[in-house]
């Protein structure tokens, strides 16, 4: 009984996981297009207001069980990988 | 590389230190702590000097995950390499035998010496012809005339031949003659030196300097590299400690140690290790114990009369003796001699 509620659960995960990949590519797609953006009108990769509003964004719309702490890492994770595509994708292939 | 924040390091100061990181074109990992901030940093850090990050507002500590050399560690390239000098090989399976007087003394001298040593098999010759000696009124070496007379001694006795350069003037006169070039315990940071002799493709022999870390001693193997000369055999040769019984303290610790951190070829020099005659045996055996793969002695048939270390210098009878006794400890650890 218990066996098949694992297997349940683990389903779901599954299923939300592939949503998560889902929408971080497309989230990472129009980092790309704001990359080529902000190469063109010479701006920094690095914007940190710009990210701490979404820190903050993110904290307090956070509905939980997740904390707050662990929202900013992952968000910190989300968007140090998207300064990477911004700074491959739009800088250095130009190059 | 890692950077760690301090507890009360303000926002201001991260982004401080996150530009100056972008800028150099490296990617981040952020993590921010219950009380502290971490920085994982991504990309080629060989160059970065960590100092320039500490001394920022707001850094508690740089920590370098990856070593200071590239070519030379262990990472780079996971094989042993196998530096062929002559007929003999370091860093395979087989030990390789270095051994001569310090001082090439006279054409005879170094040819009597040749003959005697051939005859236990020992298949590279040494003898020193540009000698870095503590006073300058000690014998200073034969120079071009002593690599001409070991060349000689070499080629008779089908042995390949090794000699120190001190100066960089004198690679190339040295090339028309040696098979191996040493570098001296007092070079090993002659950065000069060092870049000269990336740029030629013979084996070079990296003494350790008697002061130096190992890591010194890698990043000096690593300068000869970058050059493009990857034939390198690591010498350790004794360092400075509080003990002055003995000439120097013989490292054998950094023969492991070494061939951890590294693919090249590692061998001791005794003679120097210790600089008392009765002390070399048993520091020539330890070392082929531990793993070296190879040894640099010092054997003169009139130690008593030789123009340079004659206290550390070993009979011949003794070599000889002694050569038998190491065939003996390289079969126990999986060795040839």
């Amino acid at each position: 009984m218990s066996k098949k509620k694992i297997e349940t659960i683990r389903k779901k995960i599954d299923k939300l996981d592939h949503q998560l990949l889902y929408l971080l590519n497309q989230r990472a797609e129009q980092v790309i297009e704001l990359g080529m953006i902000k190469h063109k009108l010479d701006l920094k990769v690095f914007d940190p207001k710009r990210e701490r509003d979404i820190f903050v964004r993110m904290t307090e719309k956070n509905p939980g069980p997740l904390h707050v702490d662990a929202i900013v890492r992952i968000f910190e994770r989300i968007i140090d990988e998207s300064r990477r595509l911004e700074r491959i994708e739009a800088y250095e292939k130009d190059e | 590389m890692i950077v760690v924040f301090n507890e009360n390091a303000t926002p201001v100061q991260i982004q401080k230190v996150t530009e100056k990181l972008l800028d150099k074109g490296f990617d981040l990992h952020r993590s921010t702590g219950t009380s502290q901030v971490v920085f994982g940093v991504v990309g080629d850090t060989l160059a970065v000097d960590t100092r320039d990050f500490e001394v920022l507002e707001g850094v508690h500590e740089v920590i370098r995950i990856s070593e200071p050399y590239k070519l030379a560690s262990r990472s780079f390239k996971k094989e042993d390499t196998i530096v062929k000098v002559g007929k003999a090989t370091f860093g395979g399976k087989k030990v390789g035998m270095i051994a001569g007087p310090c001082s090439i003394e006279s054409r005879d001298q170094i040819k009597k010496i040749a003959k005697m040593i051939k005859k236990t098999g020992t298949k590279v010759l040494r003898g020193g012809a540009y000698k870095p000696r503590t006073s300058p009124y000690a014998f200073q070496g034969m120079g071009e005339e002593g690599l001409k007379y070991l060349r000689e001694a070499g080629d008779m006795n089908d042995m390949a031949v090794v000699s120190e350069v001190m100066d960089r003037m004198d690679i190339i006169p040295a090339l028309k003659y040696v098979d191996m070039i040493q570098v001296g315990a007092r070079n090993m940071q002659n950065f000069a030196l060092l870049k000269e002799l990336g740029k030629i493709n013979i084996p070079i022999l990296l003494k350790r300097g008697m002061s130096a870390t190992l890591q010194e001693l890698l990043m000096a193997a690593e300068y000869i590299m970058a050059g493009g000369n990857h034939q390198i055999i690591l010498c350790e040769r004794g360092i400075r400690t509080f003990e002055n019984y003995t000439r120097n303290t013989l490292d054998i610790s950094a023969v492991p140690v070494l061939q951890k951190l590294t693919h090249l070829p590692v061998i001791t020099d005794p003679s120097h290790g210790v600089g008392i005659r009765d002390k070399v045996a048993p520091m020539a055996r330890a070392s082929i114990a531990a793993g070296a793969d190879g040894l640099i002695l010092e054997v003169h048939y009139d130690p008593e009369k030789a123009f340079s270390d004659g206290a550390q210098t070993l009979y011949v009878n003794q070599y000889e003796q002694l050569v038998k006794e190491l065939k003996i400890i390289a079969s126990a650890v999986n060795r040839t001699l």
